[in-house]
């Protein structure tokens, strides 16, 4: 499990580093949640 | 009980990631000059800002969504808008749900005060949002949303507060 909690601990920092840095990934995420958000009010 | 308890510990975990980038993104909008789809964004700064008579507003019935921000707070998103009678209106829906009222907080800000800029085209202009909760001018407008757009919204919606109506007024 302490393996486990190290590769979480890692892709959350890849995560927000990617979103944050990385140019149309924060779109993509967007894109993605407007999907799941839009099904979720209806 | 063990496994059930890893299994959903395991399962919240890896549930963490698609949240983290969700809240990343979104926090990013924050900073930018406006919004993207529907993450808010900050205010709007760049573009001209209009001045003079009002506008001839048939031209919105070509354009999809507009950004519009409100000033208090500072936060712009990006909406639907249509044209009727030579006024301006904006509106939100889904406002008679719960996952509605949570993610459109614009409406009740709109109410509480209404001083907002909107951006079309690159072009900034002072509006004052001013709801429109009944009367007959709600048919014409309704009318005029579900011929631009794919939307249910009606007279007896807008009434029964389901869909939240704003003239973008000027402002004075």
């Amino acid at each position: 499990m302490q393996y486990f909690y190290r590769f979480i601990a890692v892709a959350l920092i890849v995560t927000v580093v990617v979103v944050a840095f990385v140019p149309g990934v924060d779109d993509l995420v967007e894109q993605i949640f407007q999907r799941y958000l839009g099904r979720a009010a209806r | 009980m063990k496994i059930v308890k890893r299994t959903i510990l395991i399962a919240l975990s890896l549930l963490l990631i698609p949240v983290t980038a969700v809240v990343t993104a979104a926090g990013k909008q924050r900073f930018a000059d406006g919004p993207n789809r529907v993450f808010s964004g900050g205010p709007l700064e760049s573009g001209e800002l209009h001045t003079g008579s009002e506008p001839d507003w048939s031209f919105v019935s070509e354009i999809p969504t507009i950004e519009m921000q409100l000033l208090d707070p500072p936060r712009s998103r990006r909406i639907w808008t249509a044209e009727f009678n030579g006024k301006l209106y904006v509106w939100s829906g889904y406002m008679g749900t719960v996952v509605g009222r949570l993610w459109k907080r614009w409406p009740v800000q709109a109410e509480r005060d209404g001083r907002a800029v909107i951006r079309i085209d690159g072009k900034r202009y002072e509006r004052q949002l001013v709801r429109i909760e009944s009367g007959e001018v709600l048919d014409g407008i309704s009318a005029a949303i579900r011929s631009k757009y794919p939307s249910q919204t009606t007279r007896a919606a807008v009434e029964a507060g389901d869909a939240w109506v704003f003239e973008a007024a000027p402002r004075d």
